[in-house]
């Protein structure tokens, strides 16, 4: 079969060097992956529900088979959201693996995202992948949002609303772009099948193609490695694509995909029986995002009460926390490569990772993003958390307020005085003990030192 | 065992937790059991492929040159094609031109998106509120202050518009004399029934929760509380305006009625909302 | 920070299961040896335990609320569910916890209460699943924005909490309603819209959950904590396991 193929297309010698590629062996490299079979998940079970799914904010008359909601008008699209759960078989395991897999992709894309920041991947000449990779994350968090807000439930739709909220409150622009965007004033009936528009067909084809262009990079420019075993700049060191790589990749995806069956089987996530049919007028608490929106959402909640009028011009008080917050943030990441290649002076390729307490303030840094990271997102469960721990909300938000701006700082203090300690004891370690260096005959004749 | 008969197993196993899905699928169905042999086939099937990956292929490290990615000046002298391209730029003429009409056509293209919505208009500014229109519940009733207990909340709606997302009103009634609402506002609240925009001034979401003993709404979303007697200000969170307070009085047959429009524009703040001019465009 | 999470999990899945545990049970006294409630062996118990506060006639010893016109529902529902005596500042919100009367004590106070002034009668909501859509329409309007969707709880600011209605029984249900205790606002709503969401939060106690473990059933906060703890847990640990060196294979066999 394989000479079939190469006589019309001649892959022989393509083939056996992609075949020969070297991987290193490093188990974080693997984050990617489990992204990429997060991805595999979600395409094939979505690909299920969009066959189900209707895209149609028409109110009809439930007659499905959950009796509390029977004979209740809702939109065809929550009608077929229940019918899903409720009468389509496999499908309330279908929609569940769905969603999981979701909450699961965005996680690992983070912890992919922590891992090459933090070792120092995205330094040229990786800085493209780095950009894409910020591009799938948006992605992936459009994706994320859009499909929360399909099932038109209770929960989604007031979640729909904040969006409204905080687009309007761009000044200038926001009533326009709002209305632009949802068809008119909250709530439109558009808005569902926009939605779904974007969530079946925009943003995959731009999330498929970005991931395909993630990987052909990837594969151009071969892998980072860390320092030792024989690697260096311009030598890589590792196992071959075939068959091993190949092998522990498909597994991967397999173990993967099992994981998020187990959950989507056993762990029951957004139950929109429970929330009933979406209503303006109605509201449950407690009332949240997918975790992965939560720290948006928290800095809704910790945000002051500052809303200003200068010239006519009101700013109203989402727009900071709503609007400016992540695009500082995504701008900043964004950037961040080239800014720091413009602060350090460092315009080298490099092939070879750093570790963590190699770049003490990158560490720190960081740190400090993750730690506001964490803190805002925990904050979108203040109630949850005043709930639980039976603290008054106002003491819990007033704690999160302060942790917000003093955590930050003290973390990235410590991280940066922990590394600079770690390079000091490796460094007093090495103090006094002679140190070997291997030379290797190179072709041309030379000696060329071989790292430990 | 052998690693060759584990992996074997593992095999064996997914294919039985294969068959097993089939058979539940045909019996009827039950998530949780869909769930476990999903996950039992593949993960079988993977970690015995894992297995068969780490104990029985004989995978040697390799090292290999990394590939110099930046061509050689020479090669990128060449492709850069720079004759032909001296060729094209020398007609700077029908280079700008060009450049031109692509804007112009990019515009074109672009304008349709106008086509997703209408212009935002005094719809922001208002709400189907009218002198005289009696307040009723989602049920079509309407209200007297009687028909309210004290410390109670209803969501009311004008009359022929229930279901209205701008329109709905919290109505709740409290003790008369504790309220401390400013100037004519102390006039739109017969009989300790007082009513206030149920959409949140931060982000939009109903003010569902009130705390009777407290006299104030939270809003579950972001917690914005504000004060019920004191005209809805807000004393927590992040919202910065009061709820608008809806100016109601008794009609003839002693009904709930509004005396007109909230005083301002209802839900999330926008950056031209104390531009008055636009309410008063749609009278 | 995964281990932060798992105690954080455990800590929330250990607090719950305290909140749930604190719920007292209400006692229904069916007993047919019991007496129907008795004003004047009310006032004798109202004399020693409930006075103090509330005032020989229920005008209530500022800052202890008035009681005269609170009802028989009221004082049922406070008494039922061991809120009253109440224990704490005058500020703090009434904690549910076994009653600390007998069946026939509690109908004898309530009888009292009943008698001071012009409140709600005890309420006799029954369940009746022809009611069940009503109730969820009902409770989506009026209780749902505090209790939650599922009425699993929430916290509604200002230190107070609206009480999971995990345990709550028809009558402590339809009681809460016409009373508004605390915090809680009152819904005198019909008889039948009593029983229609009394039908309903019984409905939500006994609903099984479809999709599995139910993880608290308030939302999304949960939902992430497992997708990181699970998901992302078992996914890291098993890139770990696939991608950590491994000393070199031995075949058990030539190949």
């Amino acid at each position: 079969m394989f000479r079939w193929f190469d006589d019309r297309l001649g892959i022989a010698g393509w083939t056996r060097g992609g075949l020969r590629k070297v991987f290193p062996d490093h188990w974080s490299f693997l984050f990617g992956e489990v992204a990429l079979f997060c991805l595999v998940v979600l395409v094939a079970t979505g690909v299920f529900l969009t066959l189900f799914y209707v895209p149609d904010a028409t109110l009809v008359t439930y007659e499905g088979s959950y009796l509390p909601l029977h004979g209740q008008r809702m939109s065809a699209a929550y009608e077929s959201v229940l019918d899903l759960s409720f009468d389509v078989q496999a499908g309330l395991v279908m929609r569940q693996v769905h969603h999981w897999a979701a909450l699961v992709f965005v996680a690992v894309i983070v912890v992919h995202q922590l891992r090459v920041f933090f070792t120092g991947a995205y330094r040229k000449p990786r800085e493209l992948n780095w950009l894409i990779g910020i591009g799938l994350l948006v992605f992936a968090l459009a994706m994320g949002i859009t499909g929360y807000s399909l099932p038109d439930d209770l929960l989604s739709g007031t979640g729909l609303r904040i969006i409204y909220s905080a687009v309007i409150s761009i000044p200038f622009i926001g009533p326009w772009a709002a209305f632009l965007l949802f068809g008119g004033e909250f709530p439109t009936e558009a808005i569902v099948s926009r939605l779904f528009v974007f969530h079946i067909m925009l943003l995959p084809a731009l999330l498929l193609g970005a991931v395909g262009l993630h990987l052909a990079i990837l594969w151009r420019q071969t892998h980072t490695q860390f320092a030792g075993e024989g690697a260096r700049e311009d030598r890589i060191v590792g196992k071959a694509f075939w068959p091993s790589q190949v092998f522990k990749s498909t597994g991967l995806m397999l173990l993967t995909a099992a994981v998020l069956a187990l959950m989507g089987g056993l762990i029951q996530i957004n139950p929109v029986w429970t929330y009933g049919p979406f209503d303006p007028t109605r509201v449950s608490a407690p009332s949240q995002p997918d975790w992965y929106v939560g720290w948006l959402d928290g800095a809704l909640r910790l945000f002051p009460p500052i809303e200003f009028t200068l010239v006519g011009v009101t700013i109203p008080s989402p727009f900071l926390p709503g609007v400016l917050l992540p695009g500082l943030a995504f701008g900043i990441m964004t950037l961040w490569p080239f800014l720091e290649s413009w602060v350090t002076g460092d315009h080298r390729e490099h092939h070879i990772l750093e570790r963590p307490r190699d770049a003490p303030v990158r560490t720190a840094i960081g740190v400090a993003a993750l730690t506001v990271f964490v803190v805002l997102t925990l904050s979108a469960g203040n109630d949850v958390a005043s709930l639980i721990l039976r603290i008054p909300v106002e003491e819990t938000t007033n704690l999160l307020r302060f942790a917000v701006v003093v955590l930050p700082v003290v973390f990235a203090v410590i991280t940066y005085r922990i590394c600079r300690e770690l390079q000091r004891r490796e460094l007093a370690s090495l103090a006094g003990r002679p140190v070997a260096v291997r030379l290797e005959r190179n072709e041309a004749g030379g000696f060329t030192p071989e790292d430990e | 065992m052998t690693p060759t008969r584990i992996v074997a197993a593992a095999f064996a196993l997914s294919a039985l937790a294969s068959i097993g899905l089939i058979v539940v699928y045909v019996l009827g169905g039950q998530p949780q059991a869909e769930g476990i042999l999903l996950a039992t086939a593949l993960g079988a099937m993977g970690g015995g492929i894992v297995l068969w990956a780490i104990r029985l292929l004989d995978a040697p490290t390799i090292a290999k040159d990394r590939p110099s990615l930046a061509s050689s000046e020479e090669e990128r002298a060449q492709t850069a094609g720079a004759a032909e391209l001296e060729q094209i730029t020398r007609r700077t003429l029908l280079v700008r031109m060009l450049l031109g009409a692509g804007a112009a056509i990019t515009a074109a293209l672009a304008i349709p998106v106008l086509s997703l919505g209408p212009q935002p208009g005094r719809e922001l500014f208002r709400t189907p509120w009218r002198a005289g229109a009696r307040l009723v519940t989602d049920d079509g009733l309407p209200l007297r202050p009687a028909d309210l207990a004290l410390g109670s909340v209803r969501t009311v709606f004008p009359e022929g518009a229930i279901g209205s997302a701008d329109a709905v009103t919290l109505l709740i009634k409290v003790r008369p004399s504790e309220l401390q609402l400013d100037g004519d506002r102390a006039g739109w609240a017969p009989e300790g029934c007082v009513g206030y925009s149920k959409i949140c001034t931060h982000a939009g979401c109903p003010v569902g929760l009130y705390r009777a003993e407290d006299h104030v709404l939270l809003c579950p979303c972001h917690q914005s509380t504000f004060d019920v007697l004191r005209g809805a200000v807000p004393t927590f969170g992040p919202a910065a305006r009061p709820l608008p307070q809806l100016p109601m009085e008794i009609d003839d047959e002693g009904y709930l009625v509004a005396a007109g429009d909230f005083p301002e524009p209802v839900g999330p703040s926008f950056w031209n909302l104390t531009h008055e001019g636009n309410r008063e465009a749609g009278e | 920070m995964r281990r932060t999470l798992l105690a954080a999990l455990g800590a929330v899945a250990v607090l719950l299961l305290v909140v749930l545990a604190s719920l007292a049970p209400p006692a229904r006294g069916d007993d047919a040896s019991l007496e129907p409630g008795s004003v004047e062996r009310g006032e004798v118990l109202y004399r020693a335990g409930c006075q103090t506060c509330h005032g020989p006639a229920g005008g209530g010893v500022d800052p202890w609320p008035a009681i005269a016109n609170a009802g028989e529902a009221s004082a049922d529902f406070q008494l039922r569910t061991g809120r009253m005596p109440h224990a704490g500042e005058p500020d703090d919100q009434a904690q549910p916890k076994p009653p600390a009367y007998d069946e026939q004590s509690i109908r004898d106070l309530v009888a009292f209460v009943g008698s001071l002034g012009d409140g709600p009668a005890i309420p006799d909501p029954v369940i009746d699943e022809s009611l069940l859509q009503r109730g969820q329409q009902l409770f989506a309007v009026n209780c749902a924005p505090c209790h939650g969707a599922t009425g699993n709880g929430g916290a509604v600011g200002g230190g107070a909490i609206a009480w999971p209605l995990t345990d709550a029984s028809p009558r402590i249900v339809a009681e809460a309603m016409l009373a508004g205790p605390g915090q809680m606002p009152v819904f005198a709503l019909p008889d039948d819209d009593l029983s229609a969401v009394a039908t309903y939060v019984q409905y939500l106690q006994e609903a099984p959950n479809p999709g599995g473990f139910a993880i608290g059933g308030i939302g999304p906060v949960p939902e992430g904590f497992v997708a990181w703890v699970v998901g992302a847990g078992l996914l890291i640990a098993i890139a770990w396991l696939i991608g950590r060196r491994w000393s070199k294979p031995e075949g058990d066999e030539p190949a």
